[in-house]
Formats: structure tokens, sequence, C-alpha cells
């Protein structure tokens, strides 16, 4: 197949992917997870048809809400959007849009994204939602500089901090990929994914357990299509952290380095592959070990924090 | 120091020494958090097998035949032995359960020790890196790594009030010295490491006697009853 892709044509495909391919990837987890449990586990493509049935339903809507609280998830899911435009999610080189917003410019938007969520959910004035969204600004800040470190890693490493420039250092050589500094900051990405997508052991996203709820708790309130749209912000949220975290840090080949449409056909099968495989590991790791208790959490971001913090020391002051 | 551009990758066998050093220094802020002292015990080994490991990459990568025996010597005495010695000063006593006076024996909070801890690796990496030692086996990041680990067993000894920790601080800060003359004289007569192998055998027995003296006096483990003796 020599036909080439036009340019906007790619970048469309990449926000499509992201798109599309996020209810299967929770669809994937949640059946390898059944899998693990020894239940057969709902279909593949399960978060399809729940989004579906949610799409069709009617909106209730709080009488205390006003309309941003019809807003908030719209803006979250556009925000959720934009993100595939600034990441390698299908080639190698950079999309025209692509070096716009460097790594913290996608850290931005997934904060604006949560921050609209968590705003939205203060003014039900129910108290699972508030409860909720109090928690999950309380923890995203100590997360934040988790984030910061694992940037400045990178930052180090490439002397930018362009997702597709640590992707191509890292493809430059073996001795990239085996460097501390990259394998510390991306097991520390690793455990900010887990915190920020609600897993294990931070958080269990399944089940009604409102005491220990965090993410999950905020969108108590909303019904209908809005509902949809949150639950389909989480999914592209998952799918975008797996993105960045197989894309940029631990396996950036197999991307589309042409135009050529064999070449974004394959890329776009593996990117989704590999999201794939993330999943499973969040599914082993869901399955292997207990909740930690809601003050212990600080623990396990601190736990990522002095991964990064010491991922910066080796580069900085180690010269490695 | 000024951040001029990327600094290009040291290559596959330094990278690889460099993640091994970078796992033993995160085991030893395992040590650090952990409350227990068999988990702490556990940690011990796992880093013990992690020098072991690295001495058999340097062996192979550096054609060094001597460093094949040492890290035998090495895994024999510091992942099976020295372990299984801790294990039953601190568990002879009081059969399965966890020896006392260790839990709970932070001076300071396990955050503030972490945070502690991150301070003194910080400034071991400043210290080691600014050295500027390049052995023929020495890659600059895992010396560098060495004596922050040296720093933060340090820290671990002084934050706990207790024996068992103390003595695995001991014994893990004897490993970052093995690491660091790992990397840096890779090529050390076998004589010469097997020596200083067997002064940390030397330490083990002393604070076998330390901690058993300790525990049949005071009925626990905890240094904090040392106070009273100040009369």
């Amino acid at each position: 197949m020599s036909v080439a892709v036009p340019i906007p044509v790619i970048q469309l495909l990449q926000v499509l992917t992201i798109a599309i391919g996020a209810p299967f990837v929770t669809g994937v987890i949640a059946k390898v997870e059944a899998r693990l449990q020894g239940r057969r586990g709902p279909r593949v493509l399960q978060p399809y048809y729940d989004l579906a049935k949610l799409f069709r339903k009617e909106a209730l809507i709080p009488l205390e809400a006003s309309w941003f609280f019809l807003a908030a998830p719209v803006i979250a899911v556009a925000a959720y959007l934009t993100i595939p435009l600034l990441i390698p999610v299908l080639t190698s080189y950079g999309l025209p849009p692509g070096y716009m917003g460097d790594i913290l410019g996608g850290g931005f938007l997934l904060a604006l994204a949560s921050f609209v969520i968590a705003t939205a959910a203060l003014e039900t004035a129910s108290p699972y939602a508030q409860l909720g969204s109090s928690r999950a600004k309380t923890f995203s800040a100590i997360a934040e500089p988790v984030v910061l470190f694992v940037v400045f890693t990178v930052a180090l490493l490439t002397g930018t901090d362009l997702p597709y420039a640590l992707a191509a250092t890292i493809r430059s050589s073996a001795g990239e990929i085996v460097r501390p500094g990259h394998l510390l900051a991306a097991a520390a990405l690793f455990m900010v994914i887990l915190h920020e997508t609600g897993r294990i052991p931070v958080e269990t996203h399944t089940g009604t357990n409102e005491f220990g709820m965090i993410e999950e708790a905020r969108g108590f309130e909303h019904s209908g299509p809005y509902f949809a749209l949150l639950k389909w912000g989480s999914e592209l949220k998952q799918l975008i952290l797996f993105t960045i975290l197989a894309n940029v840090f631990l396996a950036p080949w197999l991307l589309a380095s042409t135009q050529q449409l064999g070449a974004i056909v394959l890329a776009i099968v593996a990117v989704l592959v590999k999201a794939t495989a993330v999943g499973c590991v969040v599914a082993v790791i869901d399955n292997s070990f207990a909740k930690l208790r809601l003050f212990k959490i600080t623990e396990f971001v601190a736990g990522a924090f002095l991964l990064a913090v010491l991922g910066v020391f080796t580069l900085y002051l180690g010269g490695g | 120091m000024v951040l001029a551009g990327p600094a290009s990758a040291p290559g596959v066998y330094e990278g690889a020494a460099n993640v091994i050093a970078a796992v033993m220094l995160l085991l030893e802020f395992g040590m650090l958090r952990q409350a227990l002292a068999r988990d702490q015990v556990r940690l011990y080994a796992a880093q013990s097998a992690m020098i072991s490991v690295l001495a058999i990459v340097i062996a192979a990568d550096r054609n060094l035949p001597d460093l094949y025996v040492l890290a035998g010597l090495s895994a024999a005495l510091k992942v099976v032995g020295v372990p299984l010695v801790l294990r039953r000063l601190l568990g002879g006593a009081v059969g399965d359960e966890e020896a006392p006076g260790v839990a709970g024996s932070h001076t300071i909070t396990p955050a503030t020790a972490a945070l502690a801890g991150i301070v003194l690796a910080a400034y071991g990496f400043f210290c080691f890196g600014s050295l500027g030692i390049h052995g023929p086996a020495a890659p600059a990041t895992a010396w560098a790594i060495a004596g922050a680990m040296v720093l933060v067993a340090f820290g671990l000894m002084i934050v706990r009030r207790d024996v068992a920790s103390q003595a695995i601080g001991f014994f893990s800060l004897e490993n970052a010295i093995a690491l660091a003359a790992l990397v840096v004289a890779a090529g050390l007569p076998l004589i010469l490491e097997t020596v200083i192998l067997f002064d940390g055998l030397v330490a083990v027995v002393v604070f076998g006697m330390l901690i058993r003296a300790h525990h049949s006096r005071a009925e626990s483990l905890s240094t904090a009853d040392l106070t009273r003796l100040r009369g």
C-alpha cells in the first residue's frame, strides 16, 4: 500500500483512535480482570453498549445546579480530545499542532478537565460528590510534583520537554532505554497513572464503596448523556495516559514514520495493543494488591515522588 | 552547574550497572520505611542479591573471572547467611512473632524520614558526583549512588531506635561500600575483596552478640530503654 495519507487526516485519525479505542481498552481490562478472578466477565464491547444506553437516557439536574453543571462534562471531554493532538499516538514525527504544547501543556489540559468535573460536583450539594471532588483535589495536589519531576527528567534527557523528542531519544539507542533516570521516571509516571485512573492501590474503580471513593464519586449526580460523557471522559483519560506511557516512555516503536496508509494502520493497531498490554498489567496489579487506607495514599504518591526525584538526581548530580 | 543540552547516554553496560545501583538505593529507602524487622531483613537480602548481580554484570563485561567467585561468595554470605543469622537472632527469642521493640521505633514519622533520606541522598550524589572519579569499570552514576546509599544507611541507623534496624543499617552500609569498591576497583585482587567481605562477617558476629546481650537484659530490641542507664 503506497497511498499517502494527508497530514490533517492523520491528525484526525490520532484523535479518532483515542476517542473510539478508549471504551475498547476499558472493556479488555474489565474482561482480563474478570478472567483473573475466575469470572466470565462482561463482553469486551460492553463499554460501548453502556455509553449508547446512557446517551439515550434522559438527564436529570439537581435543583441547585447552574449551567456549569451541564457544561463541565462537555468541557472535560473537549480537553481530553485535544490532548491526542499533542502526543505521539500514531506518528513518530510531530504533526503540525504537535509542537503547540509540551508535556506540561498536556498536563494542564488533564488538570483543567479534572477541575471542571470537581467544580460541577461541588455545584450539586450532594455530600458524596463533594467528598469525591475534595479528595480528588487533595490527592492530585500531592501527585502534581511527581509529574513535574518526571517532566524535569525528560528535560534533562532530551534538552526539551516535547513528548515527540523523548520518544525519538529512546528510539535512538539501547543505552537510552536502560538509563536509570529514564526508568525511574517511567516507573514514577506509572504510579501516577495508577493514581490518576483510580486503580488499586489507590481506589477501587468498581462497586460502590462510598467512603473509599475519590474520582468515581464525582459523577454521582450526573445522569443520561452527561454521565455518558463523564464515563467516556474517564476512559479517554485512561487511554491517553496509557498512550503517553507506552508511546513516549516505554515502547515508542511501531509508530508510523511516513504518511503511508499501511504504516498508519499498523500504528493504530500497535497503539491499541500496547495500551491493552499496559491495561493487563494494571489488571494484574488490581488483583494482587489491597486498596490502601485513605491516609496511606500519600505514602504511595510519596513513593512515586521518591522515584522521580532520584531520577532527576542521577541525571543532574550523578551524571548518568 | 549549568544545564547545557542533553547529556548523551553512557551505554548499555553502564546503564545496566547504574540501574542495579539505583535499585539498591531504592531498597535502602525501603528499609528506611519498613516498620518490621523481618521485612527489613528481606529487603537487605534483596539488596545483597543485587550486588551479586552487579558483580556478575561487571565480570561479564570487563572479562574479570575473579568477580564470578566473588559474586558467589557474597551471595552465599549476604543473601543466605547473614539474613538467616539475623532472623534467628531476632525471632529466636520470641518464636515466630515479630521481635519486640522494633515496630514503632521511628524517632520521626516515616514520611519525614523519607524526606530526610532524599536530602541525604542529594548530598551524597553531589559530594561523590563532584569527585569526578572514573575507574575502568566505574560508571559515574553508580559511584554517586553508592555515596547516596552510605548516607541513607547512616540515616537509617540514626532515625530508628532499635538494635535490629541499626544492625541492618550497618550491613547495608557495608553493601554500599561494596558497591563503591566494585565500580571503582573491580580489578582488585580476589584475596582483598574476600578480606573485605569477611570484615562484614566480623560485624555480623559483633552485632549478633550486641543484639543478644541487649535482648536478654532489656527483653526488647528498642534502644530507648538504654537511656535509663545514664543514672
